[in-house]
Parts: C-alpha cells; structure tokens; sequence
C-alpha cells in the first residue's frame, strides 16, 4: 500500500521535474517540428511528382497497336486533364519494340512504366502497366483512363463498329519487381504501393520516435540518479523510501515523461498527415490515391507501439537507472553513454532493414530478442504480416525479461547509491551484484 | 522501550567500520553518540536506517529489527547535507513527509510551523540551490521531523550553524524529548553533548569505548578536579604547596585543576586561603566530557583522521 503511494509520489516528482524542464520544451518542439516535416513529406512528393514528367513506355505484340495507342494516349493525357492545365506534360510515351523490351526498361529505371497492351479474343484490348513502384497512384489512375480511351478509339475505328459490341478495355498493374524477387520480399499481404509507402513511414515514424526516446530518456534516468547521488539528496530518499520504490517511480515518473514528449511529437505530425490531403488536393487539384499516408496506422498498430514502447522503455531504464548508481558525478556520465546505447542501436539496425522489406531470419531472431524486439517487431508490425507466435513469443519474452532486469537493476542501485568516488568499472559492478 | 543496537558488525572490504558495537537508548532519552570522523557513526545509522546491512548483529526498535520497521519509525538527518537543488522547500518538504505517509495538507502546515520556528519562513519559495548552508541544514532537520518520527537519528546536526540556529535546534531537540520522542545524534562537539545527552557513547574505530549516562562515565573516569577562581592570582602560584595537582584548563576567569587520587579537593582550598588569596569560586568537578574522550581516545575528537574508505570520499554539493 505505501510502496504503491511512494512509487506514485517519486513518478510524479520525476514526472513533473522533467516536463517542467526546458530541455524538455525545447527536445519537443525541435522532435515535433521533425516529425511534422516527416508527415510533409507524402505530400512534397505530391508536388513534386506534378511537376515531373514520367516517362512511360508503350508496347504490343500487334502490329501497329502500340503506336496508335501511345498516339492517343499523349494526346488525351497530355492536352487535357489538370497536367495540361498547369502548362506541363503529364507523361512522355515511348514506343518500344516488344513487351519484353519494355519490362526490361521498366527493370532497368529507363522507364517509370510500360503500358503493354494486347488484343483479347473477343476484340476488346487489354492494358497491362508494369512498374517497379515509381509510378503514383494518381498516374495510374491517369494511365486507366488513357486506356479507356484508347479503348473507344479502337472499337470505332474497327469495320464494321456496329457489329462488335464495345469492351471495357481490361487493366491491371503489377510489380515487376516483386514479380521478379520471389514471393517473400516486400509485403506479404498484396499492399498497393501507396498502401505500402504509408506502412513504411508509419513504420519509420514510430521506430525513430521510440529509439531516440529510448536513448534520450534513459539517458535522463541515468542522469537523475547521478544528480541525486552527487547532491546527496539520496541520504534523505533511501531513508525516506525503499530502493524498489526508487528506482520503479522514477522509471514510471520519466517513462510517463517520455510518453507524453511522444504525444506532444506525433499528434501535430498525425494532424498534419490527416490534413495532407485536402492540402494536396487543394495546391495540386483532386487525385485519387494520394491521402492515404494514414491508412496503414491502424488502432492495432498504435496499441503495439504504446506497449512496446512502455516495455522496451522499462527495460533500458533499469540498466540506465543501475549503470547510474554506480556513478559519482555528472560527468562518468559520458563513461556509460555508449556502451548502454550499444544494444538498442544493435536493435535499430534490424528495425530500418525490416522497414525496406526485408524479412530475413536475422531481423525475425531480433524482432523476438528483449532489448530488441522493441524497434524490430515494431518495424514488422508496420510493414508487413508477423504470426500471432511471434508476436506472442516477443512479448513473452520481454514480460519475462523487464522484471528481471529491474531486479538485477535494483540490487546494483542498493549497492551503488550509497558507493562514492570510485570509477566506474565491471569491477565495482561485480562488487555491487555480490552485495 | 528502547533502541538496542545489539553487538554490530559491519565492514567494508579491509576496512572495519564498525566492531562488535552495542549500546542501548531508552524511549524519550537525548543519546550523544561521541567520535571523530570515520568512528563508523555514520555506518551505525545507516544500519538502524535498514539502508545497509550488517554484517552480524542487529539493531531493534522496541524489540522489533529495525529493518522490518517502517521507515516513518525514523527520522534522519544525514551527514552530508542534500536536497533537490531546483526544488522550492515547501515543495521539497511535502515530497519527503509524503513518501513518510503525511498527507500533503498536514505537511504543508507543519512545514510552515517548522519553519516559522526557526525563524525561515521566508525560506519556502526558495530553491534549495538559493539557501544558505545554515538554512539548508534547518530545512533538512524540517524533514527529518515532519512525519513525526519516534526515533531521531541526527549526523552532527550541529555542525555549520551560527550560535542562534544552535540554540533553535537545541530547543527543538529538547521539546521533542519531552514529546517522548527518542533523539540519537552524533558529534564530535563535546560540549553540545554534555548539555543535551542523558546518555552517550563515545566511539573509536567502530568499537564502543565507554558509554552510559552521562553522569556514571564521567565519575567512571576516576579522575576528579576543582574549578577555582581567585582574585589577583590567575597563575594559581599557591598551587605549588600541593604535589598531586595539575592545571589542565588555565583561564582569566576559572581554571581547572586536576587532582591525583591522593589529593583532597579541600587540600587545594586550604592552600589557596593559607596563601591569603581571596577565592570567588570553588568547585569539585568531574571532568569534562572533552577530557574522558581525550582519555580514552588519545586525541581531541575534532581531530582530523584518516577518512576510512566506507565513508563518502567525493566533494559534496556537485551538481
């Protein structure tokens, strides 16, 4: 009962020391103003794209069809539509060879995309675009209604009209890349391109936000208990309270601390995502496709990241909060400052290279590792399908792994507070630990 | 009802900092716990606090160990002086009764009592970084007492204070007394012991030397004297016609005389009168608590030592 009530009274000194604080207003405003530009970004790429012309090659297995096609297609995208308006070419056709000839283009980054079109049996034509990802959604859109016209031009030029009956041109995009690398890259659920461009900056969004905070905050944790070790205020706590209550309320009061840095820094940028599209639409005229930056952050997701977050959070806290015990002055501070980011840096790296797709059996070990788990399962929750196992098998893990850290943490502090003027050493860590 | 520290152990690495120690305190009593710096004072109280652990031995608290006790049982003014540097002391105040259990209404205005009682009541917007050393100290005994402890464990609380905060605290420990409140505190001032302890225990090396009440150690000393002030004669030149004395304190006003077991005080009277002085004072003594500590010590306990290694060895008040 009073344990839980000095937890409560140490969390909320910490809590409001820190949010009081002015490292802390400024770290917000300068995290917050990142992450709003990061939020921008979808929709700079907007502007930008509007701007560019992309090239798109144009190819058929009939005799003359990619002509006429890429004919009419640069007339009706290029002369009408909101690219013309704006005194700029919208797409730039070439025509190639073969279909083949044209995915090699594709492959090779000549071309954003190839339109290969074809005539089906019942003499309706049918448009395939392959793209590796370099063609927006609004430019797909585009294409679909160029093929459609295509489409009519075809049918009426055809002897005799009357006697066929008009098709609406068949259309589908695929992923010459993904059709290349086999099916276990990229996404496992057929995520649109959009779809998955959203998925990856949620992803990175949350995997930075969580490993700075990881690393600023328990950097803090550290360095609040130094402070109270090197103005001996820790005389008057330890005989005030217990050391678990100390180090839980302090890991509580700056964790809460951090979490509301978190949510000051991203709900601005979520506003800003939310708001992208109508800017978007607003500057650059109405598109399809291209508001959806918020569709891959789901409510799931969102829980995966507060837990992860509020787990991976403890976890670095007790080894900063017992790393800090051993120290007698601000300045030992710098001695732990690498060696106690090393692992969640060695747990980042697998994050971003999940974050690109990759699903390798190096970033599926370190998505179920504790000191890990917190930045690489979140990058795979963010982009692509995990087994309810693993997921299971993460977080077990790390349930498992937070009470024993603390533990180990608590007994380091027990021994550590109360040692002064002696370097910080595995010595006087192995010293501390035998009690 | 009492505090029984019960043949304690404690060490660190080579060090010894505190041997086979065993003193009792009743309820309500004012201890003086006597020694120079690294005597193991400091270990003791940590060990009665439950901070650390002895080795062997115990310390309880109405027979229950202290450890198991609530830490409200006790109240505690550490050595080294520290408070949240940015903290106002009101503030800091309700923090420390608040982790003590005090609900932060009653704390605020027993801290505002505090305070006014020593006369710092402008202190309580103040940041701790701000306060003098004297009224850092004040705010520290403050939350020592808030939660109203039954135990005072007090590390040289006299130390650094001006004669008017002495006073203060003096008073304050002596209404806590009456409060039947059990006040142990440690110092190396003698004088301040002798006027506030009913019972003392002078330590050295972490090993008890003598202890008791305060009357029964000094006349255990078996050293006996005279105060005596004469008119005209500060040097005491008369002294002279009785072997077995020694001046040990010569003053302009009083001088202390020590006498071997053979000499009768009455003796040193008889000489001074025989050689026509006029005597204005004249009383048989029991030495001073400064003496007995020399006596079985060797030196003063002011005296600087070897720091030993358990104690704290960084400089105070970094940031």
């Amino acid at each position: 009962m009073s344990a839980v009530r000095n937890v409560g009274i140490v969390a909320r000194r910490e809590y409001g020391e820190r949010v009081r604080s002015r490292a802390f207003a400024f770290s917000t405003v300068l995290l917050a103003g990142l992450a709003i530009v990061v939020a921008l970004i979808p929709l700079a790429v907007r502007l930008l794209d509007r701007a560019t012309i992309t090239r798109v090659a144009v190819a058929s297995d009939e005799a003359g069809l990619a002509a006429t096609a890429a004919g009419t297609m640069d007339t009706f995208l290029n002369s009408k539509g909101a690219a013309a308006a704006e005194g700029g070419k919208a797409f730039d056709f070439l025509v190639m060879d073969s279909p083949a000839v044209a995915t090699e283009a594709v492959r090779d980054g000549g071309v954003a995309g190839a339109v290969l079109v074809s005539r089906t049996e019942a003499g309706g034509l049918g448009f395939r675009v392959v793209t590796v990802g370099a063609l927006g959604a609004d430019r797909q859109q585009l294409l679909q209604v160029g093929a459609f016209a295509v489409g009519i031009l075809d049918w009426t030029a055809s002897q005799p009209a009357a006697t066929k009956p008009f098709v609406i041109p068949g259309f589908s995009v695929e992923d010459a890349s993904a059709a290349n690398a086999g099916p276990d890259t990229g996404p496992s659920d057929p995520a649109t391109a959009a779809d998955y461009a959203s998925r990856r900056i949620v992803g990175i969004v949350f995997v930075v936000i969580s490993f700075l905070t990881l690393v600023f905050y328990g950097m803090w944790v550290a360095a609040g208990v130094v402070a109270e070790k090197a103005n001996r205020v820790m005389e008057l706590l330890i005989s005030a309270a217990t050391v678990p209550q100390l180090v839980i309320g302090k890991i509580a009061g700056i964790g809460l601390a951090g979490l509301t840095q978190v949510g000051l820094v991203l709900v601005p940028a979520l506003v800003v995502m939310l708001l992208s599209g109508s800017i978007g639409d607003a500057l650059v005229g109405e598109g399809s496709g291209s508001s959806v930056s918020l569709s891959a952050l789901s409510p799931g997701l969102l829980l995966a990241f507060v837990v992860y977050f509020v787990l991976g959070f403890t976890l670095y806290a007790a080894l900063y909060a017992g790393a800090g015990s051993l120290l007698s002055r601000a300045e030992d501070l710098q001695v732990i400052a690498l060696p106690l980011s090393l692992p969640a840096i060695a747990g980042y790296m697998p994050a971003v290279l999940a974050l690109s797709g990759s699903t390798s059996i190096v970033i599926r070990v370190a998505s179920y590792i504790p000191f890990w788990s917190p930045f690489a399962m979140l990058a795979r929750l963010s982009v692509g399908r995990v087994e309810p196992w693993e997921l299971a098998l993460s977080l077990g893990l790390l349930l498992v792994t937070v009470p024993l850290v603390t533990a180990l943490s608590i007994r380091v502090y027990r021994g550590g507070v109360l040692m002064y003027g002696q370097a910080p050493s595995l010595r006087s860590f192995l010293r501390v630990l035998r009690g | 009802m009492s505090l029984v520290v019960d043949h304690l152990h404690k060490r660190f690495g080579r060090v010894v900092a505190v041997d086979d120690l065993a003193f009792e305190v009743a309820q309500g009593q004012v201890f003086g716990f006597l020694g120079a710096n690294g005597a193991g004072k400091t270990t003791t109280m940590r060990i009665t606090l439950g901070v650390l652990e002895a080795d062997a031995g115990r310390v309880t608290w109405q027979g229950t160990d202290s450890n198991r006790l609530p830490r409200s049982t006790f109240g505690y003014l550490p050595e080294e002086r520290g408070l949240y540097p940015r903290m106002p002391v009101l503030d800091q105040l309700v923090f420390f009764a608040g982790l003590h259990g005090v609900p932060s209404g009653r704390a605020k205005r027993e801290a505002l009592a505090w305070l006014r009682r020593f006369r710092a009541e402008d202190l309580r917007e103040r940041k701790a970084e701000q306060l003098s050393k004297g009224n850092q100290q004040k705010v520290q005994f403050i939350a020592a007492v808030l939660h109203d402890p039954a135990v005072l464990l007090m590390d040289e609380p006299f130390t650094g204070l001006d004669p008017v905060n002495v006073m203060l605290l003096r008073e304050a420990f002596l209404e806590l007394r009456d409060r039947g409140r059990t006040v142990v505190f440690s110092t190396h001032q003698m004088e301040v012991a002798e006027a506030l302890c009913e019972s003392v225990a002078i330590v050295d090396h972490g090993r008890m030397v003598v202890g008791g009440p305060l009357r029964e150690v000094r006349r255990a000393a078996g050293r006996r004297m005279v105060r005596i002030s004469v008119e005209d004669d500060h040097r005491l030149s008369f002294l002279t016609t009785v072997p077995g004395t020694r001046v040990i304190q010569a003053g302009m006003d009083r001088s202390t005389v020590e006498l071997e077991p053979s000499v009768e005080p009455d003796a040193v009277l008889a000489a001074a009168i025989g050689a026509g002085a006029r005597v204005l004072h004249f009383e048989v003594a029991d030495p001073s608590l400064e003496q007995i500590f020399i006596d079985h010590v060797g030196r003063p306990a002011d005296e600087e030592m070897h720091l030993a290694a358990a104690e704290p060895v960084a400089p105070a008040g970094a940031a």
